[in-house]
């Protein structure tokens, strides 16, 4: 008896597998989802344009050549220029990192603040949990992007104030889905076990709440980015985003392009297009990431 | 359409016409212009590309006050729709000019009420004219230094008003037609003189109906309308979009039969494109120009160094080579429009900082003042200007360009009309800021305004007695050759002290549908806006 138990020990310490790679992880994320892949791809495009704009922009976003307004694509011109004679492809390469930055910010800020909102929420419990919660209630009555056209009406038209705009109403849903996860995790017994041992608050939230919640956290995060990108460029193209002249998405989009979409149809067609993708590749990437974290939605 | 330039003429032919001008307008009222038999009924439906910060006239200064509450007033005189600049009457049926030209006498019709039924006598008139020559503490009044000829106003009977002078002056009568110097009933103002901010009784063509902020604003017809068979519209509407090709798009659509103020060449080539011979197309010069204020009295723009590499910095004939298509923005000029009588030639011009015609040396000058005020690498500045699309933001897109050649890095922040006023006009509160001036003619008293000591239309916050002292000057010279080179003066002091950043002179492209009759477009959005004469041919 005591040798047949010896050896199902062995047998199970010897099954262990080793931890996998990063590069193990990604080829099998590719093998798994590969649109979730295609999405990345998309995504490292637009950082690499973003981050290396200034390199590979042909020409200066906010110049333009006065004798070239609105020029066709050309060799020179691939995505032709604008109402100022500026270089469409060389805007929409610096709007990349307008996008990049305010979907990325917004949804950190938004996301983060949910986070803890809806883990303070659920730890306390009683009058706490109860005025946060109605408080979110509230933010949750506006749709999102009308709860962000107000906020941005108030501060006024400033790529900072986008920021403050789309985050705010995204905090109210990612506090609720990760209060809903912290709620399940408080009632495990290690945390009870913790607690007993006399840990404090702030060492339970901080060591063995959070942790057991970055799951959920981490895909509204993603899911976030690409609404915040698109709300970005719809706060532009509502006059309510970054001014003219940055070079912004959705103000390329607005600006004098309903105006010449006629006579030079490119000035609207190529921010348009980017916008697309760019919020394709991140709903692409972020769903994937969902299946992959979401352990419900494990085979 | 008539839009020659004014002539200043003598005082004496000025008086000798007054009377006939005077029984003209008894008359103008009852001219329908155009063949057509004028058709009654019907709404005007009109776009607008700004809310009013106030509904008070005497208080503001932007086309988005006067536009929608014109219709609504009445004025002692009026620049006549017809025949553009002569002044005829509205309240005033005749008037006389003393052969001093000291004392104006005016006649008031009889039987005009306000819409609240109360008569318009000359109390009224007298108490308007207070508030805007004399405005009680709190109460600001934009126009006042173009009156500043005026001792007192009078009222001696219901009927009568007289105006007496401290000295002639040539602009006097013209400026009494000023569009935005309503008669207001005195029994409102002096229970509160800011009370038509918010509130409108007036005694014109139609009487007030709605006014949602930032959407909407209808006034209706006024069946006691002191000219018995006007207005031949039932009302009008006005609809608020800060976007051009919102505004266009509604014209396009029919939603909208007029945008008074303009549109850009292109929206108007699209338009006409689409709808052919179904709308008209009305073009004339602008007495209006786009400038940068520069806020004299924080730094770096207290050193004329920086001033003048700012005004360098700008290439104005590029800008109106580019502007004209996307905005109507047009014509190089210093303070009064060129072409007029008032203007600097383009030869004297030219030697003034910004208006070279070398665009790189001009440049090149910039870098070499910044460098030597300290700025050897430029700095950041806040552009500050109003959340209207055509042509404010177009102009400062131009002006950011231009001057990051010169190392200065612009953050463009347009702002909600009112704040902009607030910040531009009542605060200071900016460092640059865009903005324009213009008025319903061109009058020198009017135009040079903006560049005296605590004149609210000084923005840019200086103060130069020498410009003071010519303003005043100038306002007294009766000869228009001696008058001509006090104005002249006063433009060269303010272009060599780059006080001021001068850009271009607009033009004026109003397209709309043809069923809109007997409406002409004046040099000026702020003229023939009472809309009495105006009729649609059909729904």
């Amino acid at each position: 008896m005591a040798t047949s138990i010896e050896l199902a020990h062995a047998s199970a310490s010897a099954t262990l597998a080793p931890k996998p790679s990063v590069t193990e992880v990604v080829a099998r994320f590719v093998r798994t989802k590969p649109l979730g892949a295609a999405g990345g791809v998309i995504i490292l495009g637009m950082l690499f344009l973003a981050v290396f704009a200034q390199m590979l922009a042909p020409y200066d976003p906010y110049v333009g050549d006065y004798g070239l307004q609105f020029s066709r694509p050309s060799a020179e011109h691939w995505f032709g220029t604008d109402e100022f004679g500026r270089d469409v492809m060389s805007r929409i390469m610096y709007g990349a990192r307008i996008a990049l930055f305010v979907g990325f910010t917004a949804s950190l800020i938004g996301c983060t603040i949910g986070a803890l909102l809806g883990v303070i929420s659920a730890y306390w419990g009683g009058r706490v949990d109860l005025l946060l919660e109605r408080l979110m209630d509230i933010l949750l009555a506006f749709p999102q992007l009308i709860l962000a056209l107000a906020i941005a009406s108030i501060l006024g038209p400033a790529v900072q104030n986008v920021v403050i705009a789309i985050s705010i109403p995204v905090i109210p849903r990612v506090a609720r889905v990760v209060r809903s996860a912290a709620l399940s995790v408080k009632e495990n017994v290690y945390v009870e076990a913790v607690q007993a041992l006399g840990a404090t608050r702030r060492r339970v939230i901080l060591q063995h709440i959070i942790p057991n919640v970055a799951a959920p956290y981490i895909i509204m995060l993603t899911a976030q980015l690409g609404a915040a990108i698109l709300a970005e460029a719809a706060l532009s193209y509502l006059g309510l985003g970054a001014a003219e002249p940055t070079p912004s998405w959705g103000l390329m989009l607005s600006g004098s392009a309903p105006s010449y979409a006629e006579k030079a149809p490119w000035i609207a067609l190529f921010p348009g297009i980017a916008i697309s993708l760019g919020v394709f590749g991140f709903n692409l990437f972020g769903d994937s990431l969902r299946d992959a974290l979401d352990p419900k939605l494990k085979g | 359409m008539a839009t020659g330039t004014r002539r200043q003429r003598p005082l004496y032919t000025v008086a000798a016409l007054a009377f006939f001008i005077g029984l003209l307008g008894l008359t103008a009222g009852a001219a329908v212009h155009g063949a057509d038999t004028p058709r009654r009924g019907g709404v005007l439906l009109a776009a607008i590309g700004a809310d009013a910060p106030s509904l008070d006239p005497h208080q503001e200064q932007t086309f988005a006050t006067l536009q929608p509450v014109s219709p609504l007033y009445s004025t002692l005189l009026q620049i006549d729709p017809y025949n553009y600049p002569n002044v005829i009457g509205d309240v005033a049926s005749e008037w006389k000019i003393a052969p001093d030209g000291l004392q104006y006498t005016f006649q008031i019709r009889p039987g005009i009420r306000f819409h609240d039924g109360s008569p318009l006598t000359s109390a009224d008139v007298k108490a308007s004219y207070d508030k805007i020559l004399f405005p009680p503490e709190g109460v600001r009044s934009i126009r006042k230094h173009h009156y500043s000829s005026v001792a007192s106003v009078e009222a001696p009977d219901p009927s009568t008003v007289v105006f007496k002078l401290k000295f002639p002056s040539a602009s006097l009568l013209v400026n009494l037609a000023s569009p935005w110097n309503v008669i207001f009933p005195k029994k409102y103002l002096d229970r509160d003189p800011n009370y038509f901010k918010n509130n409108v009784v007036g005694s014109g063509p139609f009487k007030f109906k709605s006014y949602t902020r930032g959407s909407t604003f209808e006034g209706e017809r006024n069946p006691d309308y002191f000219i018995k068979d006007r207005p031949y519209l039932n009302g009008y509407k006005f609809f608020v979009s800060t976007e051009t090709s919102v505004r266009a798009a509604a014209i396009r659509s029919g939603r909208a039969h007029i945008e008074f103020r303009d549109l850009p060449l292109s929206e108007v080539e699209a338009i006409t494109k689409n709808l052919g011979d179904k709308v008209v197309v009305q073009q004339t010069p602008f007495v209006i120009h786009f400038d940068v204020a520069i806020n004299n009295t924080v730094k770096p723009f207290t050193d004329i160094r920086v001033r003048k590499a700012l005004n360098l910095g700008i290439d104005r004939y590029t800008a109106g080579r580019v502007l004209y298509g996307l905005t109507g923005l047009r014509d190089v000029g210093a303070f009064t429009r060129p072409t007029t009588e008032w203007a600097m030639s383009p030869a004297e011009l030219e030697k003034y900082p910004g208006f070279g015609r070398n665009a790189e040396k001009n440049r090149a000058e910039a870098r070499q003042l910044l460098g030597e005020a300290g700025y050897p690498n430029g700095f950041k500045v806040v552009l500050k200007n109003r959340n209207v699309k055509l042509p404010y933001q177009d102009w400062a897109v131009f002006v950011i360009q231009e001057w990051r050649k010169i190392g200065i890095e612009a953050e463009h922040r347009p702002l909600e009309t009112a704040a902009w006023y607030a910040d531009g006009r009542d605060q200071g509160n900016f460092e640059v800021v865009v903005f324009p001036t213009g008025h319903f003619v061109d009058d020198p008293d009017a135009l040079l305004a903006p560049f005296i000591t605590g004149s609210s239309q000084n923005w840019a916050r200086f103060s130069n007695p020498a410009i003071d002292d010519l303003y005043a000057r100038q306002a007294r010279t009766l000869d228009p050759g001696e008058r001509r080179k006090l104005v002249i003066e006063l433009q060269k002091i303010v272009l060599e002290n780059a006080y001021h950043i001068p850009g271009l002179w607009w033009s004026r492209n109003v397209v709309h549908w043809a069923k809109v009759k007997n409406w002409i477009a004046p040099p000026s959005h702020f003229t023939n806006q009472k809309l009495q004469d105006v009729w649609l041919s059909e729904d």
